[in-house]
């Protein structure tokens, strides 16, 4: 069965011009796809192939190449198997567009990503805070984004080695982990 | 250096006068310190652990510790994991609102130096910068004994009289608010009016006034009781 559906799904996705499809295995699919026809072919997927379940939507900053990555993985439940529609967008000014008229769980995915990387999405219907609702500053999942630079702004350490826990040794407990063991930053190359 | 070492003997106090003037606050001491009710604010992975320190398994009640469901009947709270700054908030004000004496005991590693979250963002690093910790059970996670043998240390201190860091942050809230405000930002109020209560409790410090505070008076929004009624109106019953 999921041989055949795998064979009828190659065939499918043949319609739209200049997409990679890699097959993974019978039940998953990659498919590389210019930014400007992902909403044709999640329309194709979830109209004529059943792919009606948006699971998630993820993003990955290639801060090298000045690109995001956005995937948009599509599940079918009539024949259990899962396309993940990659696609890149220039980092710079960061927009896309929404999805949310053909997927509404989109505007979740899509107010997440746009907290945490920045993108803009035209369309979605909320872009308002999600999670971080008390943070002011930059988006912290992007690469720029230098955490413990931040972290050593605004926070403080505790010490490594107090009176206390030489105490603690001294009868036998405590483990001490110095920072540049622990620490891939501080480590000695 | 030499002040440091001094500082150590330890001063044994001669009891003058009547041997059973401490009696009473002996036996006060003992009976708080056996029946102690925690407030447990599960924030983190670290409140997996309480289940079976509470239940048949471990049993902490038999020690007299039981759980409490509002700050304002507990006398321990218990933080449980990583405290992020959002959840930081909510802390400050739940143990802003427990009545005093009050015990906070940071549990993991997490309460002592931000543990495996050191290097996130959204995480405060050391709890003792904003609320006094009377204890911490350092561990990723610490095991129900862990916590149990460091509970039964608490109940030590609070039978010899040594837990009352509570009263460190009436003594020192300009301390306190300082790191507050660092990291929610200048306006930062809540609904407790600490230098009010500091000065009822006659626990004015010289760390009680200071900077940080003239900024929060500068600011502040006066606090405003709520409307008490008693037998206010029924709707009037349709005719």
């Amino acid at each position: 069965m999921s041989q055949q559906v795998a064979h009828w799904l190659d065939n499918l996705l043949k319609e739209i011009e200049g997409i990679e499809v890699r097959r993974k295995s019978s039940r998953r699919v990659r498919v590389d796809v210019p930014a400007d026809a992902l909403p044709a072919l999640l329309e194709l997927l979830q109209g004529r192939a059943g792919y009606i379940h948006l699971s998630a939507i993820s993003c990955v900053d290639w801060i090298d190449d000045g690109e995001f990555e956005l995937v948009y993985h599509v599940w079918s439940y009539e024949s259990h198997s899962l396309v993940s529609a990659h696609i890149r967008i220039a980092r710079e000014p960061g927009v896309y567009l929404s999805v949310y008229d053909l997927y509404q769980p989109a505007a979740f995915f899509e107010r997440d990503i746009h907290e945490m990387y920045g993108i803009h999405f035209e369309g979605s219907p909320n872009m308002e805070k999600f999670i971080l609702t008390e943070w002011d500053g930059p988006p912290p999942m992007r690469k720029e984004f230098d955490s413990e630079a931040y972290i050593n702004e605004h926070l403080s350490w505790q010490e490594y080695n107090p009176e206390w826990l030489q105490e603690l040794v001294a009868e036998g407990g405590g483990v001490i982990i110095p920072p540049e063991e622990q620490r891939f930053s501080q480590k000695k190359k | 250096m030499v002040m440091s070492r001094l500082q150590k003997i330890p001063v044994v106090e001669e009891k003058k006068g009547n041997p059973l003037a401490r009696v009473f606050d002996d036996l006060v001491r003992f009976c708080r310190s056996r029946s102690l009710f925690i407030l447990h604010y599960c924030t983190g992975c670290g409140a997996i652990e309480l289940p079976p320190a509470m239940t048949s398994r471990f049993d902490m009640e038999r020690l007299g510790i039981q759980p409490m469901v509002s700050p304002r009947q507990a006398d321990i709270l218990l933080i449980t994991g990583y405290v992020s700054i959002k959840t930081l908030k909510r802390v400050i004000l739940t143990y802003e609102q427990m009545g005093s004496p009050k015990y906070v005991v940071g549990i993991c590693s997490c309460t002592v130096n931000g543990g495996m979250y050191w290097q996130s963002y959204a995480t405060a690093k050391k709890l003792d910068e904003y609320m006094p910790v009377d204890l911490y059970i350092a561990g990723c996670m610490p095991r129900p004994e862990a916590v149990i043998s460091g509970l039964q240390k608490l109940m030590d201190r609070i039978k010899n009289g040594e837990a009352d860091s509570w009263q460190d942050y009436y003594r020192n809230y300009d301390y306190y608010l300082g790191n507050q405000q660092k990291l929610f930002g200048e306006d930062w109020q809540t609904p407790t009016d600490i230098i009010t209560e500091a000065k009822h409790y006659e626990l004015m410090g010289e760390g009680t006034l200071g900077q940080h505070t003239r900024l929060l008076e500068q600011h502040q929004q006066p606090l405003e009781a709520l409307e008490m009624r008693l037998g206010h109106k029924l709707k009037e019953p349709v005719e």
